[in-house]
């Protein structure tokens, strides 16, 4: 059976390690071994910012997917199949959608004369218009809007897990329904929200997108910066050194998420 | 949790709360999608919302002018080689790691799905690093080696979660009655798997022709992608051709997204 493997293996290992490997190659590279590229990203202070930026936004997108995605998930969780069904499409809809259709609509809909901005004016007049795009504003928008949807599939599925018996026993014994919540619903949900919040944070940090479309100058993230140093610098290995760290702390963070998921990257069931 | 009331028939706090909260998220989650179709309807090259006459203006534009058309065919032709080439590895690796036990079979599976943790950026530069020192950046053939790398993983996790609910004994009945490894392969399990591979191959099309980093990196200027040219746009200049490509694109992802919906709802009850 391990024949059906081998395809795959072999691919994965020409296009996607011999690649990764190339760029650690060339992170310590410049005629010969050296730590010039990585003794550069900590002597200047740009490099630091940029890391505070990403860990920053990542952090806030983060947060804030949490606050909006659990309500959703228990809000679905409570629903009949038949209507979670329904109103599962509404999370899965931005999931399938491209992120430039999304960071499109996003500039259309909170630029200076965006549509919301349009709105406030012409209650509040043209003193209340509220700078959302090109700043940090508008990056941490773009990203929740993209991680909602992986927050609440992660949380929707822990609770539904959860045996139903328990919240029962527990109100036959007179226990009421905020009790309830906070004494076994949410307690037992978070192994899925650890999950869903390490999830997001991995997938926030390698953001390109939408900082570089929703975000001003100085809220460029890491990926951006490597980007830069391709296009404009030419800086191959500042930008690998870059790429290295970037995965040096994605993969911190994968590997608490592994350990919540008791050993397994991706949940089995 | 499937009551959603308590017996009293009244519903309690939280829930009520977080009814409220979720019915706004719902609306923030779809207010991108909502707003775009109207502003595809504008008569103008510039943006009003709502658009003060309906007409099919920017859409004759996409179609007829400028060169969006050949952005979209080299899109379509790279998403489905795409796709049939995701198919062809990540199919036969679910069904190898399914259906062996091997030592280093943990590790090789954490191996073939890694690239889903890996940010995107760092496979993209890789790949502009790789291909470029064999001066095969900017063929199609990159592109599509690139989108495999992304779509793989995901191709053989459904098909991984797929074939958990094929009957093991139907496979064993067929090996009995004299059937080789790969007629069991072909006669029994892959057709219990359409369903699964039918999601699989929505998943690889969709991302392939949305995918904008590796594209990026690894296209040239004379090859852009639909995606890489509608970066440029909202990076550069906004067109608000981008309002019925939006719109087109929306339309194509819920249509996916409804498919997908109905696949997985028959499997749940079939």
């Amino acid at each position: 059976m391990a024949v059906f493997l081998l395809p795959a293996v072999l691919f994965m290992g020409a296009v996607f390690l011999l690649p990764l490997l190339v760029v650690v190659y060339t992170s310590f590279s410049e005629g010969g071994f050296t730590l010039q590229h990585y003794r550069e990203l900590v002597s200047r202070p740009l490099y630091l910012l940029v890391l505070k930026n990403t860990l920053e936004i990542s952090g806030l997108s983060t947060g804030l997917t949490l606050l909006l995605g659990f309500p959703v998930a228990y809000h679905l969780a409570r629903q009949s199949p038949r209507r979670r069904a329904f109103l599962i499409i509404f999370v899965m809809l931005p999931f399938w959608t491209s992120i430039l259709v999304k960071s499109f609509a996003f500039t259309v809909l909170l630029g200076q004369n965006g549509i919301l901005n349009s709105a406030i004016a012409a209650f509040l007049g043209d003193g209340a218009k509220v700078k959302l795009l090109f700043n940090r504003v508008g990056v941490v928008i773009g990203m929740t809007h993209f991680l909602l949807p992986f927050m609440v599939f992660t949380i929707l599925a822990s609770l539904l897990t959860q045996n139903p018996d328990l919240r029962r026993a527990a109100e036959i014994m007179g226990a009421g329904p905020l009790r309830i919540f906070s004494r076994i619903t949410l307690p037992l949900s978070m192994p899925g929200v650890l999950a869903g919040v390490l999830l997001c944070f991995i997938l926030s940090m390698g953001m390109f997108v939408t900082p570089a479309l929703l975000g001003g100058r100085t809220d460029i993230m890491m990926s951006n910066l490597v980007d830069f140093h391709v296009r404009e610098t030419l800086d191959w290995g500042v930008a690998s050194s870059l790429s290295v760290c970037l995965i040096v702390l994605t993969a911190i963070f994968t590997l608490l998420l592994a350990r919540v998921r008791g050993g397994q990257l991706v949940p089995s069931d | 949790m499937a009551s959603s009331r308590t017996p009293a028939g009244r519903r309690s706090a939280p829930s009520r709360a977080a009814g409220f909260l979720a019915w706004a998220v719902y609306g923030f989650l779809v207010l991108p999608s909502l707003i775009i179709v109207p502003m595809s309807f504008g008569d103008k090259d510039e943006f009003q919302f709502p658009p003060q006459s309906l007409s099919l203006y920017l859409y004759e534009k996409y179609f007829f002018e400028s060169n969006w058309m050949d952005a979209t065919f080299e899109s379509l032709k790279v998403a489905v080689a795409t796709t049939v080439l995701s198919l062809l590895l990540g199919v036969g690796a679910a069904y190898g790691l399914a259906r062996s036990d091997f030592r280093g079979r943990k590790f090789l599976t954490l191996f073939l799905l890694s690239p889903m943790f890996v940010p995107v950026i760092v496979i993209a530069l890789g790949l502009y690093l790789y291909l470029g020192s064999a001066h095969l950046t900017g063929t199609t053939l990159a592109l599509v080696v690139g989108h495999t790398v992304l779509t793989l993983p995901f191709v053989i996790v459904t098909v991984l979660a797929g074939i958990r609910h094929v009957d093991r004994n139907l496979e064993v009945a067929a090996t009995v009655m004299g059937a080789s490894r790969w007629t069991v392969l072909r006669r029994v399990t892959l057709p219990l798997l359409r369903p699964t591979i039918l999601v699989a191959a929505l998943f690889s099309f969709l991302t392939s022709f949305d995918e904008v980093v590796v594209s990026y990196f690894i296209a040239h200027v004379q090859q852009q992608t639909l995606p890489v040219k509608m970066y440029s746009s909202i990076h550069w200049e906004i067109s608000p051709v981008l309002a019925a490509i939006s719109a087109l694109l929306t339309a194509l992802s819920l249509v996916t997204c409804l498919a997908v919906a109905a696949v997985q709802r028959d499997r749940q009850h079939g």
